[in-house]
């Protein structure tokens, strides 16, 4: 596929989710808490469009009302990841050889620490909520975004105009922001892109270990998760919010390669 | 989760490897690289090949008189007089211990180690006589000295009992003769002879009592023969059982905590019985499958709403009648139970004798709750939280309540807590306004007449009948006292009453029963039988196999050292290791650091809802978790120093032996993973590179993408749903262990390793192809082909030994990931895998493992870094210079 094309597939996927989004929040076919035991575990029909769950709640209102979760949670992870990780990065590709080390090998240690152990002290520390879902997704986006933003400042620090800028009396800080920042730019939203995808998918896996978003703000994963054990005799309840979390991260990792391949594309020599 | 952690270390690695794969481009040939690249593509057929091969390996023998039962909960050790674990009683009780007494399913008391008893007038001297010739385990007599030791063991001042507060009134034991023991009590106690037929009651032997955690003896039908942590439990039948020998040679507890893995283990025929069934909503589909029986009965577990009565609005009377009127118990069981449970009226199972059927009291009706809220002066409601314990039944009921409640104007926040917060806040600290949890202890009534219980009812009414209940030896006016209890407790609307928790045995059509003693819970296999049951035969030792993966390890390991001493020289060499030195303690400071902000305490969760507070605090000092943080500290990393890493606060064994057992499953778990990824990856990669801008190109992209995007549990479950429950190929999960051989232990992590590879293999493929389109676009490249050269052979001998050092870089990252990422699909295939090992240590705050276990994967990843270094610099001749810069 050609780059113009993943990103107009992949935007157009986006916009759908974020229409879905703003749509909920004016209007659901039905509110998407309220329950009737009465009318559970319906299939999909006229009247409820992906059917209904256990407690009689339309899936269909509930997959618009999650779709602001899933990107909220997504959005604010990878502001985290952006917010502390590029400075860091800056700062290591800036710094000394031994400021580089250090950070460097602590992002290694951030790193390993698995995933699903930070999400369960933060929930035991901070209590519940979509927060520490952002929190714990958000940790793993600052060693990301700070090797990234090193790596690539590394190159730039190497460039002649960074040369001349130093000769000409430019402290570090302020080559950092007005010159190698500008040029990673592109790279950096590439790879927010990709990071927004992995954090819908690891909500969802957070959701698995029950530590998502809350109840009863619905939440694709806790969906998914829930009808696990229903998939025998009402495939419904997991066929949607499955299809919304693979549409959503297929449409920004589409975007986020089209946005990659553009810039390859469009890079200067020597890059 | 595990798909983010899957995915991160790749993204980072692909940035942090681009600027190095240019830096070693003009390296012409570092090793013999057409051989490799065609080597490369051989190596998936092989791999394909293999897996055909052990797909079509049949099972092992069939043994006829072994019945393997699943469970959900795995016990924390293996002595019901020192853990709250229910799991620890279910497994062991009465297989391998035995009570004085026997609770049957109606609540009568039947003689078993005792052969009948005599109760004085005054109710305050119990006199047993002990059936004679039994003997323990180990050869042991049981004896009234046995008694007497058992049961004062309970009541001494260290001892760790759960339920200790429940023989507060013995005094002490004496021992007559040998066959006969007299219980002194300090005051009447009429309930003591049911409390003396529950698991913590059991007799032990003085000589093994000490041992029992790990090696229990008791006087059972069964006896204890293994236990692999995190996978299963193995009783064989005790030849000089003093009553009617076991039919079964052997039971085999399988533990499976996702209730989605229990189902596909039943159906795969992985287990024949599941006890205490985890999943209502499958219950109908497995009655009407002819190949299984399902037995179905309530339990003693009574789920109420726990109202904080001690805060207001709920010190009000009339709020919390307006609650009880405003639910509506059969909707709550519809939609949380899918109709399986019996409503309740008051603090009692339906099914006990002497039950009172007050569900009338408070019918549903929201006119009547709204009119109660409206005279309590609370017209428009008021808002309140409603915290839950992570358990299905509590949560799903939550949602449903808080939906109910809104309707007569109360609004609900619902506030999930994993487990230990919940212990924490509600129970201890009493920081909660509802609650919904199911109280599983027998017969606790008495609940509602402690002090400072967490519920704050506080009523001299109750006591008073409570205490008139102890000393009432006469069986009516028990009776008549209980029905007053039972009343009272509903009339005050303490909490709201909803259902009894429905139990469900599931078992294959051709094992007899396991029978159910309701009261406390428990199968008792000792008349159980099998026609012909599954099971794998133990085979020849599989240890040569796992010694040759360590071997292959350190080997590798020793090549890239030497290698780097050759190139880069000692004194770089030295400055590498030293820095990951320096890396590891610095990282041991941080994980402790971090782990010391977790709230809870790991004795509290050993002993439970019921413990007494000295029971919990000597249970503290015998783990060690006394003393500052930086004492505590520095033990910890001195033992490390010393090769120690301490001994696990619920398993009570080395958590050195807990990781090794672990990593016997998730290392050859990894590298399996690994290989198959890797092998398919080049295969992707390779092909797209060459054939780039082709349809092949563009389908082999469009299904990476769709691999990256599906959840890791999807992926799993397609899995087990197509290759272990349809054809059969495989067992739905679970892990045969390396003692069975080679083959069958590889079979069992085929489908996991390609639930995680296929993930992996997608980012590396599409890594590897855009490192191969970007190699080919340099100049040299360009300017061999304008020369002439092929491109196939200016893939194979230019562009991929040029990328070789940051593919492998980004596979070591992987390898580190897949050792403990791996929780969802160690869940989903129920792996013993160290993902699992540090997820259930955290939950029960088991400190000391997971500090082990993180510094164990820190270790992998920055030392994989640093290997990448070495070989770096073994393979880049100028790595040097840049490194001196």
């Amino acid at each position: 596929m050609k780059a113009p094309v993943r990103i107009i597939l992949g935007s157009a996927v986006i916009g759908t989710v974020i229409a879905a989004a703003l749509l909920s929040l004016f209007w659901t076919p039905y509110d998407p808490t309220a329950m009737n035991i009465a009318e559970r575990l319906q299939p999909p029909s006229s009247v409820h469009l992906f059917g209904s769950d256990p407690y009689g709640r339309d899936i269909f209102s509930m997959i618009l009302a999650g779709a602001r979760g899933a990107l909220g949670v997504a959005l604010a992870a990878a502001l985290i990841g952006i917010g502390l990780g590029v400075p860091l990065g800056l700062w290591a590709a800036a710094g000394r050889s031994w400021v580089d080390e250090i950070l460097m090998r602590a992002c290694d240690v951030v790193f390993s620490f698995p995933a699903v152990v930070v999400a369960v002290l933060i929930a035991a520390s901070f209590g519940p909520g979509a927060r520490n879902a952002v929190i714990a997704i958000g940790i793993f986006n600052i060693p990301v975004f700070a090797r990234l933003t090193r790596n690539a400042a590394r190159g730039q620090w190497n460039r002649d105009y960074v040369w001349f800028a130093r000769s000409a009396g430019r402290s570090a800080l302020g080559i950092s922001l007005t010159h190698i920042l500008p040029n990673i730019l592109g790279l950096l939203g590439t790879q927010a892109t990709i990071q927004l995808s992995i954090a819908v998918l690891a909500d969802a896996g957070l959701s698995y270990v029950g530590l998502g978003t809350q109840p009863p703000m619905p939440s694709w994963g806790r969906m998914l998760e829930e009808s696990q054990t229903m998939i025998g005799f009402a495939p419904w309840l997991s066929l949607f919010p499955g299809l919304a979390v693979v549409l959503t991260v297929l449409g920004l990792s589409l975007l986020g390669d089209g946005l990659g391949a553009l810039r390859r594309l469009h890079r200067s020599p020597g890059e | 989760m595990s798909q983010a952690h899957a995915v991160i270390p790749v993204r980072a690695d692909r940035t942090r490897s681009a600027p190095l794969s240019r830096r070693a481009g003009c390296l012409r040939q570092p090793f013999g690289a057409a051989r490799i690249g065609s080597r490369l593509l051989r190596i998936p057929l092989f791999i394909a090949g293999f897996l055909v091969a052990l797909l079509a390996l049949a099972d092992g023998a069939r043994a006829a008189d072994q019945l393997i039962i699943g469970s959900q909960l795995e016990p924390t050790g293996l002595d019901p007089t020192i853990t709250a674990s229910s799991a620890t009683a279910q497994v062991l009780f009465p297989a391998v211990y035995e009570g004085l007494v026997r609770l049957e399913a109606d609540g009568v008391v039947k003689p078993l180690l005792a052969t009948s008893w005599d109760v004085s007038p005054d109710g305050k001297t119990y006199t047993f006589h002990l059936r004679q010739g039994v003997r323990f385990h180990d050869g042991a007599p049981f004896n009234a000295e046995a008694v007497r030791f058992s049961l004062e063991r309970i009541i001494a001042a260290d001892s760790i009992n759960p339920q200790k507060t429940e023989l507060t009134a013995l005094d002490h034991v004496e021992t007559p003769d040998a066959e006969t023991a007299i219980l002194r009590l300090n005051r009447p106690y009429s309930r003591l002879l049911q409390v003396l037929g529950w698991g913590p009651m059991v007799m032990m032997s003085p000589a093994s009592a000490a041992g029992n955690a790990l090696a229990p003896v008791g006087t059972g039908p069964f006896r204890f023969f293994d236990w692999k942590r995190g996978d299963s439990i193995v009783l064989v039948r005790n030849p000089t059982y003093w009553g009617r020998p076991a039919r079964l040679e052997r039971a085999v507890y399988k533990f499976i905590a996702d209730p989605n893995a229990a189902l596909a283990a039943l159906k795969a025929g992985d287990v024949n019985a599941f006890d205490a069934y985890p999943a209502p909503e499958n219950i109908a589909a497995l009655q009407a499958d002819p190949r299984f029986k399902v037995d179905t009965g309530l339990s003693q577990a009574k789920t109420i709403m726990a109202l904080n009565n001690a805060r207001p609005p709920f010190d009000n009377l009339q709020v919390r009648q307006a609650l009880s009127y405003a639910v509506d118990r059969r909707a709550v069981i519809d939609g949380a139970m899918f109709g399986y449970g019996e409503p309740i009226g008051s603090h009692f199972p339906p099914q006990e004798p002497g039950y009172v059927d007050l569900t009338g009291r408070y019918p549903h009706d929201p006119a009547k709750a709204r009119a109660l809220l409206a005279s309590a002066g609370y017209p428009h409601g008021f808002t309140v939280s409603l915290k839950l314990p992570p358990l299905p039944y509590a949560r799903r009921s939550g949602e449903i309540v808080a939906a109910q409640l809104a309707e007569v104007g109360v609004h609900v926040d619902l506030i999930n807590l994993e487990w230990m917060s919940w212990l924490e806040q509600v129970y201890i600290h009493h920081d909660f306004d509802m609650s919904i949890v199911a109280h599983i202890e027998p017969m606790d009534y008495n609940i509602y007449g402690r002090d400072n219980y967490y519920f704050g009812y506080n009523s001299p009414d109750l006591q008073s009948l409570l205490h008139r209940l102890d000393a009432a030896t006469e069986a009516d006016d028990r009776r008549s006292l209980l029905k007053d209890i039972q009343i009272k407790i509903a009339e005050d609307a303490v909490n709201v009453f909803l259902f009894d928790l429905p139990v469900f045995v599931v078992r294959d059509a051709r094992v007899s029963a396991l029978s159910h003693l309701t009261p406390v819970q428990l199968v008792d296999l000792a008349g159980t039988s099998i026609e012909a049951g599954d099971g794998t035969a133990d085979g020849a030792t599989g240890n040569a196999a796992w010694r040759g993966v360590l071997a292959c390890i350190s080997v590798l390991a020793i090549a890239l050292l030497s290698g780097a001493l050759w190139r880069a020289g000692p004194t770089y060499l030295l400055g590498r290791l030293g820095l990951l030195a320096v890396v590891l303690v610095a990282a041991s400071l941080l994980i402790f650091v971090v782990l010391q902000i977790a709230p809870g305490d790991p004795a509290r969760y050993m002993l439970g809802m019921d413990a007494m507070p000295d029971s919990v605090a000597a249970l503290r000092h015998r783990m060690g978790l006394e003393g500052g943080a930086v004492p505590r500290y520095l033990r910890w990393l001195g033992g490390l120093l010393r090769g120690d890493f301490g001994v696990s606060y619920t398993y009570g064994v080395p958590v050195a032996d807990l990781i090794g057992e672990r990593l016997r499953v998730s290392l050859p778990l990894a590298i399996y993973a690994l290989l198959l990824s890797s092998g398919l990856a080049f295969l992707i990669g390779l092909y797209s590179a060459l054939r780039r801008g082709s349809w092949i190109d563009g389908t082999l992209s469009a299904v990476s993408q769709l691999g990256l995007a599906i959840p890791e549990f999807w992926l799993g479950l397609v899995l087990v749903l197509v290759f272990a429950q349809h054809l059969h190929w495989t067992s739905a999960g679970g892990f045969p262990g390396w003692q069975g051989g080679f083959l069958p232990a590889v079979r069992g992590l085929t489908l996991p390793a390609i639930a995680l590879a296929l993930p992996q293999a997608a980012i590396l493929g599409r890594v590897l192809r855009g490192e191969l389109i970007d190699a080919l676009g340099e100049d040299y490249v360009r300017a061999a082909r304008a020369k002439g050269m092929s491109e196939r052979r200016a893939l194979f001998r230019h562009a991929l030994p040029n990328v070789l050092v940051p593919v492998f870089t980004l596979l070591g990252m992987q390898a580190a990931f897949l050792l403990a990422g791996s929780i969802i699909v160690e869940n989903v295939f129920s792996l013993p895998g160290l993902g699992r090992l540090v997820f259930q240590a955290v939950t029960q705050r088991d400190l000391i493992v997971v500090q082990a276990v993180v510094l164990v994967l820190v270790a992998a990843v920055v030392s994989v870094t640093a290997l990448a270094d070495l070989a770096c610099a073994t393979l880049d001749p100028r790595w040097r210079g840049r490194r001196e810069r």
